[in-house]
C-alpha cells in the first residue's frame, strides 16, 4: 500500500516530496508537543505529594522556551512557503503555448465532462473544433506533452480533480480558467469532480487517456475524419 | 433582588425565563437535541458510505439527493446549531455574570429573545426536511448558482420558492446569526458594565476574555454573510442575479462572502473552549495559568488576524495565484498565537501539582487530539499541497481532529468542571472515565483512518465511490467500515453521559460549594447559585489564578480573599 495513487505528471512529485518534507515538519512538533504534555502528568502529579511552584509565566527564564518554540515554528513554516513557492507558480500558471502542445476545452455540465478538440489548424475557438459530448468519451492526450485546457462550466460549480496528476481546478460558470497537465505515462487516469453539484455528482467521473503520440494521432486523425462537416463550439 | 424573583410560574421560571442561568440551560439542552439530530444524520450517512447500497437500520434506503442533504444538514447543524448554543450561548451565560460577580445579564430580556430566535431558527431547519424536494444538498458552505436556482426551477412561484429546502436553510442560518448577535452584544455590554467592584480587566478570567474576543470577531465577520444570504435568498425567490452568471452575477462574489466569515467562525468556536482549558488547567495543576496577560493578547492577535486568512478555502477555486500567497502567509501567522495559547496551557502543567480529575481528563484529550488538527492544517495551509488535498478526506479528518476536540470535548470539559455548581449535584466519576476513554478511543477511530483515504485522493460529498477506481479498492473501503463501527460507537458512548447527567441531576450527592477548589467568583456562590447569584456581592482582591501563592497557606487564595494571611 503507497500512501499516493501513482503519480504520472511532470509536477506531481513535487506535491508528493512537499508532504513528505511538511510530515517531518509536523511529526518533530507532534512529537516533542505529546512529551511536553504529558511527561509533567507523571513527574508533577499530586499523588508525589510535593506544592505546586509559585510560577505566572512572566520572568524571561520562564516563557523564553515557548518564545523559541513559536520561532522554530514559524521558520518551519516559511521553509515550507519557500520550498512550495516555486511549485505553486509551476502549476498554476500556463506555459506558453507551443507547437508540440495539446490545446483542449474542458467544460463541466451536470454531471459529465465534456472535451473541445482544437481541429485540425490546432487553434481552440475556430470553427473547426470537435466537442465531444459523451459519458463514454474519455479526454485524449498524448503522453510528454503539455496539455493546456480552458476549464469552464455551464451551469453550477465543479472541480475538476485528476489525482494521478496532483491537479485540481474548480470550474466556475461565468469563468475561464487556464491550467495545465504533462502525462509522463500511458494509462487511464479518473477525472472526478470535488464541487458538489447536485443529484449525481457521484457520478460524475471520466477518464484521461494517456497516449502514445501515435495513438494519439490516429485518434485526432479518425476524429477530424469523422467530423468533416465543421462543427462549432463557440 | 431575592423577593422579586420568587413566586413565579412555571412559564416564567422554566420557559419565558430571563434568568442567566435558565437561559443558559436552555441553549445546551437545544444544543444537545440538535447534536443529537447531527449524530443521526452522520450515523445515517456513514453507515452508506462503508456498506453503500445497503439498506440501513432505523432509516432505510439511502438515495443520492438525501445523502447529499445529510451530509449539508449535519455539518449546518454541527457548526451553527450545537457548536454556536453550547460554547459560545450557554457557557457565555452560565459563566459571564457569576464569574464577573454580577446578578444576571445587562439586557436579560434580550437575552430570553435570542433563545427564542435561535429556537425558531433551529424549527425552521428541521422543517426544511419536509418541503417538496427536501433539505438542501449542496454542501453546507451552499455554493451559487446550485444553491441559487430556486427561482428558475420553481419560477415564477413565490411561495414555493420561499418554502424550499435551499430557502428555508438560508433563513434559518440567518435567524440563528441574529439570535447570537442579540447575545454577542449581551455579553460585551455586561462584561464592560456589571464587573463587581475591583474586577479590573486584568483580574477578569481568560475565559471571559476569549468569549468576549470571540463576541467581537463574530460581529466583525457576520454582516457580510447576513447581507450576502439575503442576496442569496433574493437569487432564488425574487430572482435576482447576484450569484448566477447568465443573469450577470458570479458565484465567487459568495465564496469571498461566505468565508470571510466563515473562517473567523472557526475561531468563535475554538476560543470559549480554549477559555475552558484556561479555567481548568491552572486549578488541576494548582498553578497560576503560565503567562496570563501575553494569553489574552495572543487572542486578541488572533482576532485581527482571523479575518486575514479566509481566502485559504478558495485556493483552487480560481482566484489568482499570486492572491494565494499572501493567504498562505496569513494562516501561517495566525497558527502562531494559537500555538502560543497551548503552549502556554503546557507550561502550566510544569511544576505543577496535578490532580488528574475529570474535567482535566478532558482538557488533555483535548489538547492531544488538537494538536493532531493543528498539525495536519499545516499541509492545508500549503497553498501548493492544498491543491491536491482540498476537498479530499484528508480535509475532513483535519477539521473533524478541531472541530470534535473543541466543540464536544472543551463542552464536556466544562460540563463535568461546572456541573457540581450549576447543580448542586456530583457526577459520577467512574461513568465519567468510561465516557472519557470511549469517546477518545473511538473518535480516533472514526477519523485518523480517514487522513489515508484522504491523501489516496478520496473526494468528499461522494454517496457511492464505486465509479472511482483509486478509491473503490482495499484497504480504502475497509477504512470506511472501521470509521462507522467507530462512529456508531461513538455515538452510543455519549449514553453513558446522558445517564450520568439525568441520574446525577436527579439523585447524585450532594456537591460542596467549592469542589475543585478554584479561585474564581462562581466558586464563591452557593451551589446552585440563586436568582442573581450572590449576597451579598463579592469585591475582587486579586487575579483569577492565584494557586499555590507562597506566603498563603492554602493552596488557592479566592478572588473575593482581601488579605492572604
Amino acid at each position: 500500500m503507497t500512501i499516493f495513487p501513482e503519480n504520472v505528471s511532470t509536477y506531481g512529485q513535487e506535491i508528493d516530496n512537499l508532504f513528505w518534507l511538511i510530515l517531518v515538519f509536523a511529526a518533530i512538533a507532534f512529537f516533542i508537543s505529546l512529551f511536553v504534555l504529558l511527561y509533567p502528568l507523571i513527574k508533577y502529579s499530586s499523588k508525589n505529594g510535593k506544592r505546586a511552584e509559585y510560577i505566572t509565566g512572566e520572568k524571561r527564564k520562564h516563557y523564553k522556551w515557548i518564545t523559541y518554540a513559536l520561532v522554530a515554528l514559524l521558520l518551519s513554516d516559511f521553509v515550507i512557503l519557500y520550498v512550495e513557492h516555486d511549485t505553486w507558480g509551476n502549476i498554476e500558471s500556463v506555459p506558453a503555448i507551443s507547437k508540440n502542445d495539446v490545446h483542449v476545452g474542458i467544460i463541466a455540465r451536470q454531471w459529465n465532462w465534456i472535451f473541445v478538440y482544437p481541429g485540425p489548424d490546432g487553434v481552440l475557438g475556430t470553427r473547426d473544433d470537435v466537442v465531444i459530448d459523451s459519458m463514454n468519451s474519455s479526454l485524449h492526450v498524448p503522453i510528454n506533452a503539455n496539455v493546456i485546457f480552458e476549464l469552464r462550466s455551464t451551469d453550477v460549480i465543479h472541480s475538476f480533480f485528476l489525482a494521478n496528476a496532483r491537479l485540481k481546478q474548480d470550474a466556475l460558470p461565468g469563468r475561464t480558467v487556464m491550467r495545465w497537465f504533462n502525462i509522463t505515462k500511458p494509462g487511464k487516469y479518473d477525472i472526478s469532480c470535488t464541487q458538489i453539484c447536485g443529484i449525481l455528482h457521484s457520478k460524475m467521473r471520466n477518464y484521461v487517456l494517456a497516449e502514445t503520440p501515435e495513438q494519439y494521432k490516429h485518434f485526432t486523425d479518425s476524429l477530424y475524419n469523422a467530423n468533416k462537416v465543421v462543427t462549432s463550439s463557440k | 433582588m431575592e423577593n422579586l424573583h420568587q413566586n413565579k410560574s412555571f412559564w416564567s421560571k422554566y420557559v419565558f425565563s430571563t434568568d442567566h442561568k435558565t437561559i443558559g440551560t436552555q441553549y445546551m439542552i437545544m444544543g444537545m437535541i440538535m447534536a443529537g439530530v447531527g449524530g443521526y444524520l452522520a450515523y445515517v450517512f456513514r453507515y452508506n458510505l462503508a456498506f453503500p447500497g445497503k439498506s440501513i437500520p432505523f432509516y432505510g434506503m439511502l438515495g443520492p439527493q438525501a445523502y447529499n442533504a445529510f451530509v449539508t444538514i449535519h455539518g449546518m447543524i454541527m457548526v451553527f446549531w450545537v457548536g454556536m448554543p453550547v460554547l459560545l450561548s450557554a457557557l457565555g451565560n452560565y459563566l459571564i455574570p457569576i464569574m464577573i460577580g454580577s446578578d444576571d445579564m445587562a439586557f436579560p430580556t434580550v437575552n430570553m429573545l435570542s433563545f427564542w430566535i435561535f429556537a425558531v431558527s433551529a424549527l425552521v431547519l428541521i422543517a426544511s426536511f419536509f418541503v417538496p424536494g427536501g433539505a438542501f444538498g449542496g454542501g453546507w458552505t451552499m455554493y451559487p448558482p446550485f444553491s441559487a436556482q430556486g427561482y428558475v426551477n420553481h419560477n415564477p412561484n413565490f411561495f414555493t420558492a420561499l418554502f424550499s429546502g435551499t430557502s428555508l436553510l438560508i433563513l434559518a442560518v440567518a435567524l440563528e446569526l441574529v439570535a447570537m448577535l442579540m447575545g454577542g452584544i449581551n455579553f460585551l455590554v455586561t462584561t464592560i458594565n456589571k464587573r463587581a467592584k475591583g474586577m479590573t480587566p486584568w483580574r477578569i478570567p481568560v475565559i471571559i476574555w476569549f468569549i468576549n474576543i470571540a463576541a467581537v470577531i463574530f460581529m466583525f465577520s457576520v454582516g457580510p454573510l447576513v447581507a450576502g444570504a439575503f442576496m442569496l435568498l433574493f437569487d432564488n425567490v425574487l430572482g435576482t442575479g447576484f450569484y448566477d452568471p447568465h443573469r450577470g452575477g458570479d458565484p465567487m462574489l459568495w465564496e469571498h462572502l461566505f468565508w470571510f466569515f466563515g473562517h473567523p467562525e472557526v475561531y468563535v468556536l475554538l476560543l470559549p473552549s480554549l477559555g475552558v482549558l484556561a479555567e481548568i488547567v491552572p486549578v488541576f495543576s494548582r498553578k497560576p495559568l503560565f503567562a496570563y496577560k501575553t494569553v489574552i493578547y495572543l487572542a486578541l492577535l488572533s482576532a485581527f488576524l482571523s479575518v486575514l486568512v479566509w481566502a485559504h478555502h478558495q485556493f483552487v477555486a480560481g482566484i489568482d495565484p499570486r492572491m494565494a500567497t499572501f493567504f498562505s502567509i496569513g494562516t501561517i501567522l495566525i497558527s502562531i498565537p494559537f500555538a502560543g495559547i497551548f503552549l502556554s496551557y503546557m507550561a502550566t502543567l510544569w511544576g505543577g501539582s496535578i490532580r488528574m480529575k475529570l474535567p482535566m481528563l478532558w482538557a488533555i484529550g483535548f489538547i492531544g487530539l488538537f494538536l493532531v488538527g493543528g498539525l495536519t492544517g499545516l499541509f492545508l495551509g500549503s497553498n501548493t499541497f492544498d491543491i491536491y488535498a482540498h476537498d479530499t478526506y484528508f480535509v475532513v479528518a483535519h477539521f473533524h481532529y478541531t472541530l470534535f476536540p473543541d466543540i464536544f470535548f472543551g463542552f464536556f470539559a466544562a460540563f463535568y468542571y461546572w456541573f457540581p455548581k450549576f447543580t448542586g449535584k456530583e457526577l459520577n466519576a467512574k461513568l465519567g472515565k468510561w465516557h472519557f476513554w470511549l469517546t477518545f478511543i473511538f473518535f480516533n477511530g472514526v477519523f485518523f483512518l480517514l487522513f489515508f483515504n484522504g491523501l489516496a485522493g478520496q473526494h468528499r460529498r461522494i454517496n457511492d465511490y464505486s465509479s472511482f477506481s483509486l478509491i473503490s479498492r482495499e484497504p480504502y473501503q475497509t477504512f470506511e467500515q472501521i470509521a462507522t463501527v467507530c462512529a456508531i460507537g461513538l455515538m452510543l458512548s455519549q449514553f453513558i453521559f446522558l445517564y450520568n447527567f439525568i441520574t446525577s441531576f436527579r439523585k447524585g450527592k450532594k456537591a460542596v460549594k467549592n469542589p475543585w477548589e478554584s479561585t474564581t467568583l462562581e466558586w464563591q456562590s452557593d451551589s446552585p447559585p440563586p436568582h442573581g447569584n450572590f449576597n451579598p456581592y463579592p469585591e475582587v482582591h486579586r487575579g483569577a489564578y492565584d494557586y499555590s501563592l507562597p506566603e498563603a497557606k492554602e493552596d488557592f487564595t479566592p478572588q473575593n480573599v482581601p488579605n492572604v494571611n
